[in-house]
């Protein structure tokens, strides 16, 4: 999609072989990134000119017979027009379902929702019979790489802005039956995004591999690996994209990498995370 | 229900004649060789414009004119009652439709024979008036873009509710029930472009509706001249000029 | 001028929705201070400089919505926040509180606190909405005290003790309503008072608290109350006390799509009329017996008293079961389930007209005396008040509020609101008439009366000239009407054209001429809904300008008209129909005497007479061919008042007599109307506005049936047609007998109603009684709002006028319909109440002796009917109190009472002597007594 001449990719390449990229960062430094969260359990991402959206909404529902303890969480990404004209009309399906995919894999665990990112026991409130459906919503506005990065870190900023209003459970109601629950409207519990983990992608070019790569230097990579890290520095999930094969090896030492990486991100993401609630708390 | 109190206030303290606050920005899509974000209050619009641009299927091509193009979409998270639609419904290709003409009706198009501009529209958040708002933004895009136009198109809505004349209806408003005149103008030359209307009124009461619209639509006009001057002077600015 | 946003945050039930609303803050919001140098005073309430500005909180609004109503207080400001809470709290109370911010005879300002920049507040983590919502009105009054300054005082009124304490502590002046009330030094006023719910002086018995024992099972609480019903183990509906048995109510409960019987107050569980209950069910096997314990258990109460006669179903006494007898065949199934209250979901409290009880005045403590106050309205219980003026109010009739019921206490208590007059005066015992059936008496405002035609009026040459109207003023045309009528909304006319067929016109007053939708005036009537007539006095639905004059048909004078034109064959076949407004000028304005007397004198053979009688055959081969089709001739007692015109008192009364003049008008006014309902129907098939009639339900004929059954007669309900067939076959041995059925199955019937045609599917829209598929009223106007509307309809049908907004309200439209349909029967309850009341008046100083029928049978006595005087009642046979009795017994399938002996016995539809007598069984409580001769 990025019409590059062979100079210029040349160019690309030479400078990320030096440590020094096109835009003047280091590899593995990221470009600014901007936190904004707005009322409704939203946020929005920039990453230098990526932009996206994330909105959670709750809704009550029943969990899966398989995992009777835990809640749902669902993940959707759109791509709006606005980015690039060929996700008029159907055309950005695909690129949603692979991001969708990539997120579910990075922040959901498996099908019993074993080992998932998101707290999801938290979210049961009957076991078997009533929990909190997470509806996660990406919009992505505009794209200049790394798109997935920024949406794991705009998840994360909404989830942090999301109140899960209080439920007080009827304590009558029979053991078969579907017990009667109150939602309150004026108390709202925080949700813990402490141990949501932050999403790093690592794109090989040539050699090397970079963070936060922009579309520019996507257009030259051979293979990605995107890696879901929390707090305490466990890895969430993981997930490689990108044609190439890749040396086992390699693979590991992505993986470490990314771990350290993910340490700074959570950092900044966290500060600039309760930057933007402070400024909503002004307004 | 009470949209008006009799003090004179609508449900978010606005007076009938009072429009919400606007809020517009320019070039928020890299990309795009226009784009605008345009918020009426909580609704929130971005608009980006591709083009003029070769036409990318040749069927469509015009020997004499530019072929424009428009996609509205909605975000999932944009209403308060979360909805998955597959994209492409019918009230969305109405809405493209109605922005498609409204733009056309003002782009000088027989200037870029053979050519194509695409206008995309996204709604981020939907709180009434969701048409008018994407027109604002699809116009200052294509400002934006530099794109040739006889005029702004501007857009603004009223309403009809309690027996009063509502200006810019939000969305509880908008779901009274009532009548909700859509209005379009071209505020130099002073013609109207764009008129809907979704109930039944009277005729006279039609027209004071219609004309609190298109007092709105001056006052939308205004402030997006303003916004255009404010960004070119930055741009000089930015230039060194 | 739109000064700020901040998001408002909430979510709903259910799918939990986040709402985000704009709310903007602004500049431009006033004081109402007309003195205040800074805001602008146009619509300012606050006059004085000097005065103490009240800021009252949202419970003391609640509370003491009756004290502020008092003139007495005055100059409080009413926060937007206050308005919001109480109008999500109680409607009823909001609107008063509107109303008195709309006065402007009052100084209440309304202030928009919300939307001010400097008094909103925003919610605080942790904070609930109850604490944010006081904080804000401090905030308010404390924005109140720094704006006017100077030697305004402004006073915060709460009853929330840390809300009070918390304003003292931010040097806002507060002070609870008991406090601010004595500080008027005002002692009635403290009447109006809501006393706060557990204060130590409230009540004799609680001098004993270990005395104190629960009267009522406590309420479920709502949480327990809403699973309930979702669970299907409670029924929701509104509570209904029968009008003559306040010991036995309904609740019409749509889940299981029947009626729920409560017996007696222990059930009712201290649910008034009209809230909204919670019902639970009550084990089959006690459906029926509770009934004879509910009576028996307090017998202080009387439950029968002499009544008008019913009409229809609607004011009947309700028959709910059949009594319940071993002898009688086990297998009729349970009529319907009963139950009891558990919990009440919404109140309906307001005000109530009664008097105290009599009792002795209380000696000391400080002349505050706690007395019982007996609502006019058998419906409702008594209220417990407490009152510092119990020698003024014991022989008078006062208003009292309800505030608590506990359910340690056998009654309600509440307050007094206002005295009325004295017990038994016609003046007041008419204006509790009034109040009872909420009907406005008051004057027309000047807004309304700014909205007639300046007088003396006449047709203009514009009329005549108008090309929409026709000139009919050559046509002969008259009236006919009840003697001694000023508003006289119809006129008929009837012409032999050459080919031998006669073209009869109805001309209808043209009310709409002068009533344009959107006025004041036409609200106004749109409120009323119809006129009033009581016996000594009318209450117009518009002002008298309209009804006596400029719309009235009068005789000689030109007048606008809406007419309905028919060409007839004399066999009476509609050939063509017409509709046009129109000019006319009535020749005469007959009464029906007259009319009757000029068909009936042979020698007479002016035109107007000819036209009479070709009219009234007419008319016959009409009302033949609605017979034929199945239209019911009911019939009721109605009664007629000869009133001195100086004193208003009766002078005398009896039978309304129906003559064929009547019937003959009556014959052409239904064909108009069917007319005109075919016409607008066409046009309009979502919005008209039709009258209905439902099919009796065959459990509303019981009664009848039951009651034909015992005198051995057969009838058929199958249909209209094969009622209306047997009742003219139901001839006994007495001429009067076939009145009788008559008159007992027109009660059993219920009252026909408005409706919006695009509420209902056309099969519904069926006229029982008159056996026509359409109805509605037209030919009314001056006195019916409902006419009013159809005028608009026809007119727009025809392409006149264009269809007023309003019509496309469907939600208005119903309610409009609704507003009339409780109007008018709420106009007949308060004439039957008047003819009751002038009834007692009457026999007061004539105590007579006249003959009854037998209705009902009782197991004390019997229920009579006195066809001369329309009224019903009951005779005992044994003495009340005398419980023992044991000489009578009933035979319930004979409907009969004998003596065990045998030696008399009286049967249902029988004809019995009786002696009618007003006696006064406690000082001021007159009533009147039927008893055997």
């Amino acid at each position: 999609m990025v019409g590059l001449s062979v100079g210029e990719k040349h160019f690309i390449q030479g400078g990320i072989a030096q440590d020094l990229r096109t835009d003047g960062r280091k590899r593995l430094t990221y470009r600014p990134i901007s936190v904004e969260t707005g009322a409704n359990g939203s946020a929005r991402v920039k990453m230098g000119k990526t932009e996206v959206i994330a909105s959670v909404k709750a809704e009550l529902g029943r969990p899966n017979s398989s995992a009777p303890d835990k809640g749902k969480v669902s993940i959707y990404i759109d791509c709006s027009p606005t980015a690039a004209p060929q996700y008029e009309g159907r055309g950005g399906e695909e690129l949603s379902m692979e991001l969708s995919a990539a997120l579910r894999q990075c922040l959901l665990g498996g099908k019993t929702g074993a080992g998932a990112g998101i707290n999801l026991s938290s979210l049961s409130i009957v076991d078997g019979k009533v929990c909190w459906d997470l509806y996660i919503d990406g919009l992505v506005i505009n794209i200049d790489g790394n798109i997935l990065d920024a949406l794991g870190a705009a998840i994360k900023a909404a989830l942090s802005n999301t109140g899960i209003p209080k439920v007080n459970v009827a304590s009558t109601a029979p053991s078969d039956e579907q017990p009667e629950v109150d939602v309150s409207d004026e108390e709202f519990l925080q949700f813990d995004t402490t141990a949501v983990p932050v999403i790093v992608t690592l794109t090989k070019v040539g050699r090397h591999y970079i963070v936060d790569a922009t579309s520019e230097e996507e257009s030259e990579m051979s293979s990605a690996v995107s890696v879901s890290v929390n707090r305490q520095g466990l890895i969430c999930g993981l997930t490689k994209r990108g044609g190439a094969g890749l040396d086992p090896s390699v693979v590991l030492d992505m993986i470490s990498v990314g771990k350290h990486v993910s340490e700074q991100l959570m950092n900044k993401l966290d500060s600039e995370i309760a930057a933007a609630e402070a400024t909503m708390e002004e307004e | 229900m009470e949209y008006v109190s009799p003090e004179g206030l609508r449900l978010d303290g606005r007076r009938p004649l009072e429009m919400r606050q606007l809020r517009a920005e320019l070039g928020a899509v890299s990309r795009a060789d226009g784009s605008a974000v345009f918020e009426m209050g909580n609704t929130k619009v971005i608009a980006a414009v591709y083009g003029p641009r070769e036409v990318q299927q040749r069927s469509q091509q015009l020997n004499d004119k530019a072929l424009i193009r428009c996609e509205y979409t909605m975000a999932n998270f944009s209403t308060g009652d979360r909805m998955r639609k597959p994209k492409g419904d019918r009230r969305s290709t109405e809405i493209s439709l109605v922005i498609r003409q409204t733009m056309e009706a003002c782009i000088l198009t027989h200037l870029m024979p053979r050519s194509q501009i695409d206008i995309f529209v996204q709604v981020l958040q939907a709180d009434g008036g969701t048409r008018s708002a994407c027109i604002n933004a699809a116009t200052l895009a294509l400002a934006d873009a530099g794109i040739p136009m006889r005029d702004l198109v501007t857009s603004c809505s009223a309403g009809y509710l309690n027996s009063t004349a509502l200006l810019d209806l939000n969305y509880v408003e908008d779901s009274a029930g009532g009548p909700d005149v859509t209005v379009g103008i071209l505020p130099k030359l002073d013609k109207v472009t764009l008129l809907q209307m979704d109930a039944k009124l009277p005729m006279d009461i039609f027209e004071n509706v219609m004309q609190l619209a298109t007092e709105g639509c001056k006052a939308v006009a205004n402030y997006i001249r303003e916004v255009l001057i404010e960004n070119t002077k930055q741009l000089e600015n930015r230039r060194g000029v | 001028m739109l000064q700020n946003k901040s998001f408002v945050r909430k979510t709903k039930q259910g799918k939990v929705i986040k709402v985000v609303r704009e709310h903007y803050l602004r500049d431009d919001i006033y004081c109402g201070a007309s003195f205040c140098q800074n805001c602008d005073t146009k619509s300012a309430r606050f006059s004085s400089p000097d005065s103490t500005i009240l800021v009252v909180d949202t419970n003391v609004v609640l509370n003491q919505i009756d004290l502020l109503e008092n003139p007495a207080i005055d100059d409080v400001v009413v926060l937007s926040v206050v308005l919001e809470e109480v109008k999500n709290k109680n409607l009823a109370v909001y609107n008063r509180l509107r109303a008195l911010c709309s006065n402007t005879l009052r100084r209440f300002f309304v202030f928009s606190n919300e939307h001010h920049k400097d008094t909103y507040v925003k919610g605080m983590v942790g904070e609930s909405p109850n604490d944010r919502n006081d904080r804000a009105i401090r905030v308010a009054a404390q924005w109140y005290k720094n704006h006017l300054g100077g030697p305004t005082r402004v006073l915060m009124i709460t009853n929330d003790r840390e809300n009070k304490r918390k304003a003292t502590e931010e040097g806002i002046s507060a002070d609870t309503i008991e406090s601010y009330v004595k500080s008027l030094n005002q002692p009635a006023l403290l009447d109006l008072l809501v006393q706060p719910h557990f204060s130590e002086d409230m009540e004799i018995e609680d001098l004993r608290p270990s005395k104190k024992k629960v009267i009522y099972t406590e309420h479920k609480p709502m949480s327990e109350i809403t699973s309930g019903i979702r669970c299907g183990i409670y029924h929701q509906g509104k509570l209904r006390v029968n009008r003559y048995n306040p010991f036995e109510a309904y609740v019409g409960s749509e889940s299981i799509g029947d009626e729920i019987i409560i017996f007696g107050r222990g059930n009712m569980n201290r649910a008034f009329d009209g809230d909204v209950v919670a019902v639970e069910l009550l084990p089959q096997d006690q459906w029926h017996t509770e009934k004879s314990l509910s009576i028996a258990e307090e017998d202080d109460e009387e439950d029968d008293s002499i009544h008008l006669a019913p009409n229809s179903a609607d004011d009947a006494p309700r028959i709910t079961n059949l009594p319940q007898g071993s002898s009688i065949n086990s297998n009729i199934a349970p009529s319907r389930p009963s139950g009891r209250v558990v919990g009440i979901i919404k109140r309906n409290w307001h005000a109530y007209c009664g008097s105290l009880e009599p009792m002795a005045m209380p000696a000391g403590n400080a002349g505050i005396a706690h007395a019982l106050f007996v609502s006019k309205d058998r419906r409702f219980p008594k209220i417990r008040i407490q009152t510092r003026q119990l020698g003024n109010l014991l022989d008078k009739r006062i208003i009292v509020s309800v505030d608590t019921w506990d359910c340690q206490s056998k009654y309600p208590s509440g307050h007094y609101v206002r005295t009325i007059g004295d017990i038994g005066d016609r003046e007041t015992e008419t204006e509790v008439v009034l109040i009872e059936n909420d009907i406005d008496a008051r004057p027309f405002s000047a807004q309304v009366l700014s909205c007639l035609p300046p007088l003396p009026w006449s047709v203009s040459p514009e009329d005549l000239s108008n090309p929409i109207r026709q000139d009919l003023r050559h046509l002969r045309i008259f009236s006919v009407d009840p003697p001694g009528c000023k508003d006289i909304d119809d006129a008929l006319n009837c012409t032999l054209l050459p080919n031998g067929n006669f073209e009869v016109g109805v001309h209808i007053a043209d009310v709409t001429n002068f009533v344009h939708p959107g006025t004041p005036l036409d609200s106004e009537a749109t409120q009323r809904g119809t006129s009033t007539y009581l016996v000594e006095r009318r209450i117009d639905m518009l002002p008298k300008p309209l009804t006596e004059d400029i719309c009235s048909l009068r005789a000689d004078v030109e007048r606008l008209a809406f007419s309905v034109i028919w060409e007839m064959t004399p066999e009476a076949h509609v050939i063509s129909t017409r509709y046009t407004k129109s000019v006319i000028k009535s020749c005469a304005a007959l009464s029906y005497v007259e009319a009757q007397a000029r068909m009936d004198d042979s020698r007479l053979m002016d035109p107007v007479t000819i036209d009479l009688r070709n009219m009234n055959t007419l008319a016959k081969i009409m009302r033949q061919r609605r017979i034929e089709r199945g239209a019911i001739t009911l019939a009721s007692a109605e009664v007629k008042f000869q009133v001195d015109t100086e004193t208003h008192d009766p002078l005398d009364i009896g039978m309304y007599q129906i003559r064929e003049a009547n019937q003959m008008v009556e014959e052409f006014m239904l064909a108009a109307n069917v007319s005109v309902a075919e016409q607008i129907l066409k046009s309009f098939p979502q919005c008209s506005l039709l009258r209905r009639h439902p099919s009796p339900t065959k459990e509303m004929l019981e009664p009848l049936l039951r009651t034909a059954a015992s005198v051995g007669l057969d009838l058929d309900v199958s249909s209209s047609k094969s009622l209306a067939d047997s009742l003219d076959q139901a001839v006994g041995d007495d001429p009067y007998f076939n009145k009788l059925i008559r008159i007992l199955a027109t009660r059993c019937m219920t009252q026909a109603v408005y409706f919006c045609s695009g509420d209902l599917s056309p099969p519904e829209f069926h006229h029982y009684g008159l056996a026509a598929p359409l109805y509605t009223h037209f030919t009314s106007p001056i006195r019916r709002y409902a006419d009013v509307i159809v005028h608009r309809l026809l007119a727009a049908s025809l392409g006149i006028y264009k269809l007023p907004t309003i019509f496309q309200d469907r939600p208005q439209l119903t309610s409009i319909a609704d507003n009339l349909n409780y109007r008018h029967r709420n106009a007949q309850m308060a004439s039957r109440s008047s003819i009751e009341l002038h009834t007692i008046i009457f026999f007061r100083k004539r105590p007579t002796d006249t003959e009854a029928r037998i209705v009902k049978i009782r197991a004390n006595g019997f229920i009579v009917f006195v066809p001369k005087y329309g009224i019903e009642g009951p005779v005992y046979l044994t003495m009340r109190g005398e419980k023992g009795g044991g000489e009578w017994v009933v035979d319930e399938q004979q409907q009969k009472i004998k003596k065990t002996d045998g030696s008399i016995a009286y049967g249902v539809l029988q004809s019995v002597k009786i002696h009618m007598e007003v006696v006064e069984p406690q000082p001021n409580r007159p009533k009147l007594q039927l008893s055997l001769i």
